[in-house]
């Protein structure tokens, strides 16, 4: 069948690629190998959800700091604003009262002319 | 398009399924079978990582192969860095070493091809073990290697011109026992 020459003819090649095939069939795969390959992507899986918990806590957290930070600004801004406005409010008074004042005097001097 | 958007992939199937396909695939590449239990693992749980990005049943049969076959190509060059001195047949582990001990005329002459097909170069095996395990056409193997279909059709042609030769005489010892 498998003769020394170089060329074959068609009917040898298909003879020898017929062994080839079946020399070359899948071989069973060891045992265990599914069972090993299942529990390892459970552990995977695992995990994957372990770190996504992980993560999902650093950004909770990190969305709890930004609110307080950013509560915390604004009531700093706010007591700011208040205490800016009572000063104003105090400067406005002051000059209301010293406008007063300077009416009286002004008044006096007047009386006192005539 | 229908099937990648109805595609709902059981990976414990997908394993049953692959499991013989990516150990023989590995097994015929590396000629070592420790190291073909490990990387068809390894491609098995890699699998299961990237099964969000198959798109059907095909695909994933492809992705396998590439990845078993890229996966063994890169284990064996590791292994031969390692031991460069050793000789080509080492990489061969026989049916016998694992326990077969009683073989009929097709299986001992099976046995014998795959054996020399461990001693041909990396490409053409590669091409012959594509083409004649899995049953594919020069252009799903060239797909497969990332290679170009003609130098996919040279190996082939080499390879099996190879194997010829170097089953000489005892292939035609077996196939004329075989008669």
């Amino acid at each position: 069948m498998f003769v020394e020459r170089n060329e074959m003819t068609e009917q040898e090649q298909a003879e020898f690629e017929r062994k080839l095939r079946y020399a070359m069939q899948h071989r069973a795969a060891p045992l265990g190998l599914k069972q090993r390959v299942l529990a390892r992507a459970r552990e995977q899986r695992k995990n994957v959800r372990g770190r996504s918990w992980a993560w999902q806590w650093v950004a909770a957290s990190t969305l709890l700091v930004a609110i307080a930070g950013g509560g915390l600004a604004v009531h700093e801004h706010v007591e700011e604003q208040q205490k800016g406005e009572e000063a104003r409010q105090q400067v406005l008074t002051a000059l209301r009262i010293t406008n007063k004042t300077l009416d009286r005097v002004t008044q006096r001097l007047a009386y006192s002319d005539r | 398009m229908r099937e990648s958007l109805n595609w709902c992939p059981d990976f414990e199937q997908l394993v049953d399924e692959h499991q013989s396909m990516v150990f023989s695939l590995a097994w015929r590449m590396t000629g070592d079978r420790e190291l073909a239990e490990e990387l068809a693992q390894d491609v098995l749980l890699e699998l299961h990582r990237h099964l969000h990005k198959l798109r059907s049943a095909d695909h994933a049969r492809f992705w396998l192969r590439q990845v078993t076959f890229h996966r063994s190509a890169d284990a064996l060059r590791r292994k031969r860095a390692n031991a460069a001195s050793l000789d080509p047949d080492v990489w061969v582990e026989l049916e016998e070493r694992h326990g077969l001990v009683e073989m009929d005329e097709e299986t001992s002459l099976s046995v014998r091809i795959e054996e020399l097909l461990a001693t041909l170069p990396e490409s053409q095996r590669a091409a012959l073990i594509l083409r004649y395990q899995e049953d594919l056409t020069p252009e799903e193997i060239a797909s497969t290697m990332k290679a170009p279909v003609a130098t996919v059709k040279s190996h082939l042609q080499r390879g099996l011109k190879l194997l010829r030769i170097r089953a000489g005489h005892s292939l035609r010892e077996y196939v004329r026992g075989a008669q």
